[in-house]
């Protein structure tokens, strides 16, 4: 990949799925995989035809023993073979299924986190700025998994025991035709009790979930805040708390108890045998049935057992597993409104940057950013200053077209941000956030991210520039230390000192330094210092800033406050004309 | 079902006896005596009806051929009806009872656990990280009181089993035999299936950790990798990791989907082997027809139970040892010792160490023979390293931990006469990252002392920076601070905190003061703050900026737990001693003349 091509686009080549729907784009998923579902089908269907097996032939044996007609140990064995027969054929074809559907399961979880990882690199910055990466982190982990569980056992289990329920069906009218009734019957019956039994049960299990939810929160945030709680003598108001919490989750799980315990279905089931056993009877007095055809049929229905009991189950797994999916559906569907622009300006960059009576906002209701303007010259060092909030962070966005600016200009070099090329652009800005990320990688590959295969000469002259050389040198593995690996954590000045010297490889034109970390020594604030200088020399800089020695000496001071410029000049300047400024440096 | 309970239980070193924790647990059920009561009998009963169905079932085959017509066809299906409706009214009456008194019990366990917790000292969150003390207090007690779920389980099942095979063996023995030779070969199975999938499970969960933190990892890194536009080397290493979780579920997959088939074919067998041994016998008329489909019917009737009880043992030690480790929490002897109750209404704010020791472990000693009066209403300004004890005797004034030595005196009163609750209210303190609970910014001000009301809150706000910090939340008092007071800056949780003792206005104050860097006009308002409470208070102060160690009367320069230097700033600047030392170490960056000096510096 080229680096002037577009830069927030990145595709893989992938076949195609459908986004429109999470069903159907479940289903798009599983039918790629057609040979497995046809295996998990017919092993479904086998399971439960040679299931069914069992009660006819055992029925076979009983007409045969009744009807007491010589050679009865050689028919028995013969029917003893073909029941342990059919069942170990039946465990193979189970296995294919239960196999079948797991695999499908795994295969499906594999492609969809690659599908959503790909969507993800080729989201804009935009959007990666505004996603919270938990958020992200758990659809990419817990929702993939729900995907993987409306398989299996979820789709597994649905099919298994749908078979279960049409054997009866199928296989009862073999001995009077209108023995189809009472399997027919449960089964239209059982739908819809099952239906409403899972209505009903919804908002009890959310009720389930929240409230030991608010529980759980409460009480973590009670532990955290021990100290707090004891020093304020409130033990017996955060007990009371606690029990009031703990006493809605009791509430909630007696209801759910309540609608378990009187599961319909399983009344119906008693009910369904009772009638089956009468009409069989009543058949057989007829001379219409004889002993083995009810002992079979009998057996039949007890079929009915395995899907009332296991559809619960299975239904909740596969409405779990599509909430899942339109989770992650909803994360690859979103659009990122930013155009490339691959036409626009994309000359080497001086770094000068003006902004024109600039508004921005995340949404219509607030306003982040109002009117702001001001004017850098290449290679001067602006400080950004202001409580937090104030919109220090939103407006550097805007310089790299994170964000677009919803009224006025962004100039860099005299042309709106918006008219260059957006690859050109961005590769000459670099921005160094609050939060510096590392890789559980070397930390050479780390300074090197931006560069790779950079020789490690450069490397280390890079971090001699940033003053993280002389920790480096204290690791047992120097720059092929793995961060993350044995221990091995850096602090926040150290982090930030790396993240400096990926700057210096990389030369941006224009660097955005977002610096909070606080030295706890003067040593480290002194290499911190000296580290900032250097990157802030030959190129333009904005540093938003704690320090007052950074707001001391820069070009530049621009004050935010609740999204306006509340005073901007240099240190002399705003000395003299704002109190609020020269309080600050008053001892 | 059970059976894939508990495939992974931690190990856990056990204190209690079993037979202590059973009594405990059983006493947790006493209060619900009588509910216990109807759950054991629904339950006997159950088990009895359970066991009639396949005996009236069978009966049946042998009943088809009665006179009686009208006897046959509605006695037998009747009975049976009779026996699923009442097995699914008795069910529905025992579990609503059962979800009653566990719910009970459950509640009033964890209202106990979480009042042993709100009442340890600090000495015992050193020891258990707090989310482990969640676990036991939510989860755990879960866990124990669903030991009786378990084993009135088990017991039913097994009670309608014996019933059933006295039935059977009465019936004829040597069927019996057979049937029950049966159940140690499903056991060995479901034994030998449990530890298989332990095995992959344990094996799996190693893996599956791996790979969750590469993604995890790769998923973090997304935003950077664009930054550099790294996507390819980025999505390189999530595709390795995405493939391992593949191929390692597989793995995991086949033995899990393997377990049902083979039970089911074995099944399938010993099904094969009595229709075989059962026909012949009923050829032979040495039983009936009925007898030898009672035999199939119960089959499974006693497979169930020998598959439970095989993760039965696992279950109930799992369950012993949640028991275990609640009862722990509630019986933990507390370190902090209080002599006498003696409630604490006004305080004077002196504070006297009298030759106290202190130490955290055995063989870490904090202080020894420690002594310092502190005046009432001096501010005191404590600096030293890290582990030199400045944290310490703060949290021995608010009597947080228990020391072991000596005397410690407030206002001429032993520390350990007092009523905690009652002296702590004349505290006030701020800890090092100042903790906020979810709630509004009000709520949190007034958490230490209820009563205070609106009007007097925003008088003292006003009193800090013109009340500016106010205007800079979203709706001022009632802005919600999110969970932990995440939703604020860091400064203004801190504000926050310090209105919170302003409001107090206790006799003393104690300070650990933050660490992270705070914009300077938040800084400006949080010493407004700040001076606006050491006016009033004995103050006690951890410092680690410059300014507030400037506005102490008196600085203590600590050093492993001594005492090496004391005075004021200026002064001990001058000396050049210790105190000079630590001043270029940890204050001289925040200084104004470091400010003038650092382009000099930089230029170097």
């Amino acid at each position: 990949m080229s680096a002037l091509s577009a830069p927030a686009e990145f595709t893989l080549t992938r076949r195609a799925s459908n986004r429109r729907n999470p069903v159907l784009w479940v289903l798009s998923h599983g039918l790629r995989h057609w040979w497995l579902v046809i295996i998990m089908v017919v092993g479904a269907y086998g399971n439960a035809q040679l299931a069914a097996y069992v009660p006819i032939l055992t029925g076979r044996a009983f007409d045969l023993v009744q009807e007491n007609a010589g050679a009865i140990s050689a028919g028995l064995l013969t029917i003893a073979l073909l029941i342990g027969g059919s069942q170990i054929l039946r465990a193979v074809l189970q296995l294919g299924r239960n196999f079948g559907a797991e695999v499908i399961a795994q295969k499906v979880e594999r492609d969809i986190r690659d599908e959503l990882y790909v969507s993800l690199l080729g989201k804009s910055m935009t959007f990666h700025s505004l996603q919270p990466v938990g958020d992200t982190m758990a659809r990419a982990t817990n929702d993939v998994r729900e995907v993987n569980f409306l398989f299996s056992p979820g789709v597994n289990l649905v099919v298994g025991s749908l078979l279960f329920l049409v054997m009866p069906i199928v296989f009862a009218p073999q001995y009077h035709w209108s023995l189809i009734l009472t399997p027919l019957l449960y089964t239209v019956l059982y739908f819809f009790a099952l239906r409403r039994y899972l209505k009903n049960l919804e908002p009890i299990t959310d009720e389930v979930r929240e409230t030991f939810g608010v529980m759980n929160t409460h009480l973590s945030e009670a532990l955290d805040g021990v100290e707090v709680m004891k020093g304020a003598a409130q033990e017996d108001a955060e007990v009371k708390r606690f029990e009031e919490n703990a006493r809605r989750v009791r509430l909630a799980n007696v209801r759910q108890g309540d609608l378990e315990a009187r599961f319909v279905p399983l009344l119906m089931m008693a009910v369904a045998m009772g009638i089956g056993l009468f009409h069989s009877i009543f058949l057989y007095r007829q001379g219409l049935l004889q002993t083995g055809d009810v002992v079979a049929y009998m057996g039949l229905l007890l079929m009915l057992d395995f899907p009332t009991w296991t559809s619960i189950f299975a239904y909740s797994q596969i409405s779990l597993g599509l909430a899942g999916a339109r989770r992650i559906l909803d994360l690859m569907n979103r659009e990122t409104n930013l155009d490339q622009n691959e036409a626009g300006y994309a000359g080497e960059m001086r770094g000068e940057v003006e902004f024109r009576a600039v508004c921005f906002s995340y949404s219509e209701a607030e306003p982040t950013l109002e009117y702001v303007s001001f004017k850098v010259k290449p290679g001067q060092t602006v400080a950004i200053v202001g409580q937090t909030g104030s919109g220090k962070t939103s407006l550097m966005k805007l310089v790299n077209r994170t964000y677009d600016a919803t009224g006025g200009q962004v100039l860099v070099d005299g042309t709106d941000v918006r008219d260059w090329n957006l690859a050109a652009l961005r590769r000459q800005i670099s921005i160094i956030e609050q939060d510096i990320f590392l890789f559980s990688r070397s930390i050479a590959e780390n300074v090197a991210f931006g560069k790779p295969g950079a020789g490690s000469e450069v490397i280390e002259t890079a971090a001699r520039a940033a003053q993280a050389d002389e920790f480096v040198q204290s690791f047992e593995k120097r720059y092929q230390t793995v961060i993350g690996e044995r221990g091995v954590t850096l602090s926040g000045g150290q982090r930030q000192r790396i993240a400096l010297a990926r700057a210096f490889l990389t030369d941006p034109r224009i660097l955005v330094l977002d610096d909070s970390t606080s030295a706890i020594d003067s040593a480290t604030e002194d290499l911190i210092q000296r580290a900032i200088a250097a990157a802030a020399r030959g190129r333009t800089t904005f540093i938003i800033t704690h320090r007052l020695s950074q707001i001391r000496w820069a070009d530049l001071i621009i004050v935010l406050r609740k999204g306006r410029i509340a005073a901007i000049g240099k240190h002399e300047e705003l000395m003299a004309t704002s109190e609020a400024y020269a309080r600050i440096f008053r001892e | 079902m059970g059976f894939f309970d508990e495939l992974n239980p931690e190990k856990y070193d056990r204190q209690y006896k079993d037979r202590d924790l059973v009594k405990r647990i059983a006493g947790q059920f006493k209060p619900y005596r009588k509910g216990m009561l109807h759950i054991s009998l629904l339950t006997v009963v159950m088990s009895l009806i359970g066991a009639i169905l396949p005996i009236v079932a069978g009966r049946a085959i042998d009943f088809l051929n009665l006179e009686n017509e009208l006897l046959i066809l509605l006695a037998i299906p009747g009975v049976v009806t009779f026996v699923g409706v009442s097995e699914w009214g008795l069910n529905w009456v025992r579990r609503s009872l059962t979800v009653r008194v566990l719910g009970n019990v459950v509640l009033g366990l964890r209202t106990r656990a979480f009042r042993a917790a709100a009442e340890h000292d600090l000495s015992f969150y050193d020891q258990f990280s707090s989310g482990r003390i969640v676990s036991r207090i939510n989860s755990d007690t879960n866990d124990l009181s669903n030991l009786v779920v378990i084993v009135t389980d088990v017991a039913s099942q097994v009670l309608q089993a014996v019933l059933l095979g006295v039935v059977l063996v009465n019936t004829e023995w040597k069927l019996s035999l057979i049937l029950f030779s049966f159940l140690p070969v499903v056991f060995g199975i479901a034994i030998g299936f449990r530890r298989l999938a332990r095995v992959v499970t344990k094996k799996g969960m190693q893996a599956m950790a791996d790979v969750n933190a590469a993604i995890k990892e790769t998923v973090s890194g997304i935003a950077i990798a664009k930054n550099f536009r790294q996507e390819m080397t980025i999505f390189d290493e999530f595709d390795t990791a995405n493939r391992k979780s593949y191929r390692f579920n597989i793995q995991r997959g086949f033995v899990l989907s393997l377990i049902f088939p083979v039970l089911n074919a074995v099944v399938g067998i010993f099904t094969a082997i009595l229709v075989y041994f059962g026909g012949l016998s009923a050829a032979a008329a040495l039983v009936s027809a009925g007898a030898w489909y009672l035999f199939l019917l119960s089959l499974d009737r006693f497979l169930w139970p020998v598959m439970n009880l095989s993760a039965f043992w696992a279950q109930i030690q799992n369950g012993l040892s949640a028991a275990e480790r609640v009862f722990a929490l509630i019986d933990a002897e507390p370190a902090v010792v209080q002599s006498d109750r003696q409630p604490v209404e006004a305080l004077k704010g002196e504070v006297r160490f009298e030759g106290v020791s202190f130490h955290y472990g055995e063989n870490e000693p904090v202080l020894t023979d420690f002594s310092l009066t502190i005046q009432a209403g001096e501010n005191l300004a404590f600096v030293g390293h890290t582990g030199s004890g400045k944290t310490s005797i703060a949290r021995l004034i608010a009597r947080f931990y228990e020391f072991q030595g000596g005397r410690i005196l407030v206002g001429s009163r032993d520390i350990r006469t007092f009523d905690l609750q009652s002296y702590r209210r004349r505290l006030g303190i701020v800890s090092q990252v100042p903790f906020l609970f979810s709630g509004t910014v009000a709520e949190n001000i007034r958490y230490a002392q209820p009563d205070v009301s609106n009007a007097e809150m925003l008088s003292l706000a006003k009193r800090i920076g013109d009340g500016d910090w106010l205007e800079t939340l979203a709706d001022g008092l009632e802005t919600q601070v999110g969970e932990r007071g995440g939703r604020l800056s860091m400064g203004q949780r801190q504000l926050v905190a310090l209105m919170r003792v302003l409001v107090q206005r206790p006799a003393i104050f104690i300070l650990d003061e933050a660490t992270a860097s705070i914009d300077p006009f938040t800084e400006w308002q949080i010493q407004q703050a700040l001076h606006l409470i050491l006016s009033e208070a004995t103050s006690i102060l951890i410092a680690h900026r410059l300014s507030t160690v400037k506005a102490a009367d008196r600085i203590i320069v600590l050093e492993k737990g001594k005492i090496i230097e004391e005075g004021d700033h200026d002064g001990l600047l001058l000396k050049g001693g210790h105190y000079a030392t630590l001043y270029n170490t940890y204050f001289r960056h925040q200084s104004l003349a470091y400010v003038e000096q650092v382009k000099e510096l930089v230029s170097k």
